[in-house]
């Protein structure tokens, strides 16, 4: 038997590629009942969902996870079968296969919490069975298919594929040639009217079926027409019809003509190749690996100690510098050594990256469920999922964009009917959109087309003023303990898990969260979240005696501090002028030394040095006493509720084994500037 | 029986059940945070995770003495939190009979009134069972003549 060790680390392994598939399935079952109810098919989801329970299948079974396999196998069995038909299953099939795949996910959750799958359930089965009896039904009557594109086929009438199928069998060919219309080439006589008159002297047209292209020198009116055709003329005679080269002309045959009508696992054979689909060897053809999250972040981890040493082996070598002792070629292999290490961050950063749509892809069934238990239709649009962001940070968004959602089409976005007596289309919008903001951050977008927030009833509940903004709205909603039921119901607001919302997107990602409502229109979140944590760029600065940190990327500039030209505010109540006002660039920037701020006891004179940040805009210096130059950090966070204090975002290492304090200015700027708390910080 | 920290904070001696203790070490300073209560000295690094220390001294209304040699922190785990204290001096472990925990008399301490779940008598010694959690625990005032009465210890800890 194999050591408990050996199975653990496996399973780990397999409940990762087990879940990915899962969630593929699951996303691609959706595009198919998308497609099924405008009225289409779309072939390549139903491929996609054949491959992810195919694998599923394979893998559990080199695991032992009988229940899994069983499962897994029926739907596979299933989906193959219409894969095969080359039409879509019954739109009632969708909600059947959904629970096939939750099934699995439920055993898959249990084996990760080291609980034993429980068997198929027996309803599932039964349902399962149901289908298959109509899907035999259909296999009986389809007659044979083309080996063409799915997404062509999906596209020709029964009795276009019969129309093909006699012409082959016949002895035509089938041939598909491909038209970019173009003015240049409307100039030289070959238009689609023309193109196709011409061929109709060699060819009989089958379908023309209009795709529409990017852009692109190829094809200038981003449009090509694909001509499914049969002919006994030659390639060079159907290619001068279109005005294109032979070698662009496509065959197309039966496959019934070569499958054998007895074998039916054979049908189709062509298309579903089971080596390819080999789970094993699909993993090293694409050159993937699945690692455990918790490898990445030790990976990290060493890193962060690797840089520590770096500072620890830098002050050495200064302090041998100090001490007279020729150190340059010490010095070049530090600095290469700096150099390495940063590029080794970059390399460790972009493996932990993923990609958003990661993310958002989940939004979809989120948005399936809620709308069965609350009566709501929903049309999710998904919009710019390139961008990729820390594995870390993509994590901590999920909650949130579930918090987000679900606020959306529980309370915001209206009934059905209730849509129609407001002249609204019956199915609710919801858009969730992603877009980089600028290197470092990332803006995520969440609107609703619903009823907008209530001002009044969310001040009501809260037993506050009418916030006057929306920013001081989005304060109220996110105020603890708001209850929201109340307030989501009868008045349309929102509340629940704000608090959650503003805990995870401000205090623990470091972003920015803003809303925007409209009372009847609808509702938008934006969020602006870094796209990595952990390791910054940032200066290092001495004040009363204390070292801190602070991220160039927040840092506007650094500037010197002219005591002579600096304007000292009249002194307060202690007789101590604690704020100057500097000229920068034709604007008054006040000047609050840092130390004052902190209460931290200092001499007199110090604080030659400012660094500016912005603070909703304006700008705010701190002054300090010494600059002490750039270094990459890693943050570590301070979490505990006793050293959670406005202006300190963490703690990092400098060389020394000791904390130095990450300082978040803006966020002290911020604190400061909320009117009488600025004097009162400053005193 | 079960095994306890003992360690000294001003003269008086203190019990801690070994569970909650993570490990000891001597004191080599800590790096102070602008803005948290007086009783917190700072922030010190224990295996990479960024943990506040607490002067029990200050903690219970005592003026603040500077480190010796004998000084030593003590680092706690209660739930997922950790938080280290700064003691005067901390040599030994001892067993104690959890059925013997008495009450706390009333005049022992005004000071630690609301730190203490009991007391133990080990012959001639006075050992304060300290209530951890409580300790740990932020308030808005940081007057310790503020605290609620011993009654009220109880209330369960960590805040959000």
């Amino acid at each position: 038997m194999t050591t408990s060790t050996d199975l653990k680390e496996f399973l780990t392994a397999y409940l990762v590629e087990a879940e990915e598939h899962v969630a593929l399935a699951n996303q691609r079952l959706l595009a198919l009942e998308a497609a099924q109810r405008s009225g289409g098919h779309d072939a390549r989801a139903l491929r996609e969902i054949f491959r992810s329970l195919h694998t599923i299948k394979g893998l559990s079974a080199m695991v032992g996870v009988e229940p899994v396999v069983a499962i897994a196998h029926r739907l596979e069995a299933f989906v193959r079968g219409y894969d095969r038909l080359g039409t879509a299953p019954p739109l009632h099939s969708t909600d059947v296969l959904l629970k096939g795949v939750q099934a699995i996910a439920q055993r898959l959750t249990a084996l990760g919490r080291g609980e034993a799958a429980s068997p198929p359930p027996p309803e599932l089965l039964a349902e399962l069975d149901r289908l298959d009896s109509t899907q035999a039904a259909l296999v009986e009557q389809s007659g044979p298919e083309l080996d063409l594109e799915p997404e062509l086929l999906a596209k020709l009438a029964p009795f276009e594929v019969e129309q093909a199928v006699r012409g082959i069998r016949s002895g035509e060919r089938g041939v598909i040639a491909e038209f970019f219309p173009s003015p240049d080439r409307a100039a030289q006589g070959f238009s689609i009217n023309s193109v196709r008159e011409r061929l109709s002297a060699c060819a009989e047209i089958v379908r023309v079926l209009p795709r529409s292209l990017p852009v692109s020198p190829e094809s200038p009116a981003g449009l090509s027409f694909v001509l499914i055709l049969l002919t006994q003329a030659s390639d060079e005679q159907v290619a001068s019809a279109v005005g294109v080269k032979a070698a662009t002309l496509k065959p197309f045959s039966t496959l019934r003509a070569v499958a054998s009508p007895d074998v039916p696992d054979s049908i189709g054979a062509p298309a579903i190749d089971d080596e390819e689909n080999d789970p094993l060897a699909a993993g090293v053809r694409r050159g993937i690996v699945r690692v455990d999250v918790n490898r990445l972040d030790d990976a990290m981890e060493e890193l962060a100690t690797l840089i520590v040493t770096r500072y620890r082996l830098a002050r050495a070598v200064a302090a041998l510098t100090a001490r007279g002792v020729n150190t340059r070629e010490l010095s070049d292999v530090v600095a290469d050594n700096a150099r390495q290490l940063r590029s080794l961050r970059a390399a460790i950063v972009r493996v932990r990256m993923v990609s958003v749509s990661d993310l958002l892809d989940r939004v979809p069934l989120l948005v399936r469920g809620l709308q069965r238990t609350t009566n709501r239709r929903v049309r999710v649009e998904l919009e710019g999922t390139e961008a990729e962001l820390d594995k870390s940070v993509s994590e901590r968004l999920f909650p949130v964009l579930v918090h987000l959602v679900r606020n959306a089409v529980d309370h915001a976005i209206e009934t059905p009917d209730e849509r129609v007596r407001r002249k609204k289309p019956e199915e609710g919008l919801l858009r969730i959109a992603c877009r980089a903001h600028s290197n470092t951050r990332l803006e995520l977008t969440v609107s609703d087309d619903g009823r907008g927030i209530d001002r009044q009833a969310v001040a009501r509940k809260a037993g506050r003023p009418v916030p006057e903004t929306e920013a001081a709205l989005l304060e109220l909603l996110c105020m603890p303990g708001l209850s929201t039921r109340d307030v989501a119901t009868t008045t349309s607001g929102r509340g629940m898990g704000m608090e959650i919302v503003k805990r995870v997107v401000i205090d623990e990602l470091g972003g920015e969260l803003e809303l925007a409502t409209e009372l009847g229109t609808g509702t938008t979140f934006t969020l602006r979240v870094p796209l990595t944590i952990a390791i910054v760029d940032a200066f290092a600065f001495e004040c009363a005696g204390q070292r801190f940190v602070v991220p160039v990327s927040t840092v506007d500039e650094i500037v010197e501090v002219d005591r002579a030209e600096a304007v000292a505010v009249p002194a307060n109540a202690d007789g101590r002028p604690n704020l100057d006002i500097i000229l920068r660039r034709g604007h008054a920037v006040p000047v609050v030394r840092l130390a004052n701020v902190f209460r931290m006891t200092h001499e007199p004179g110090t604080g030659q040095k400012a660094i500016i940040v912005r603070r909703a805009g304006l700008p705010i210096a701190f002054a300090v006493d010494r600059m002490l130059g750039q270094q990459e950090v890693v943050i570590r966070p301070m979490n505990d509720a006793l050293v959670r204090v406005p202006g300190v975002s963490g703690a990092t290492d400098l060389g020394d084994g000791r904390p130095t304090l990450v300082l978040d200015l803006v966020a002290l700027g911020t604190s400061l500037g909320a009117g009488g708390s600025a004097r009162s910080a400053l005193t | 029986m079960k095994l306890h920290v003992v360690f000294v904070v001003a003269g008086v001696e203190y019990a801690l059940p070994i569970t909650f203790v993570l490990q000891m070490e001597s004191f080599t300073g800590a790096t102070p945070v602008p803005g948290s209560p007086p009783y917190v000295l700072g922030v010190v690094t224990l295996r990479g995770r960024v943990i506040p220390v607490l002067d029990l001294r200050r903690r219970f209304g005592l003026p603040a003495v500077a480190p010796t040699l004998d000084t030593r922190i003590i680092v706690t785990q209660v739930g997922g939190r950790v938080v280290a204290f700064c003691v005067d001096r901390a040599r030994e472990v001892i067993l104690l009979e959890p059925e013997r925990l008495q009450p706390a008399p009333e005049l022992l301490s005004e000071r630690t009134i609301g730190f203490v779940n009991g007391t133990y008598t080990v012959g001639q010694r006075l050992l304060l069972l300290l209530d951890l959690p409580r300790i740990s625990e932020s308030d808005h005032d940081h007057e310790p003549h503020a605290l609620p009465a011993a009654d009220d210890h109880r209330r369960p800890a960590l805040p959000g």
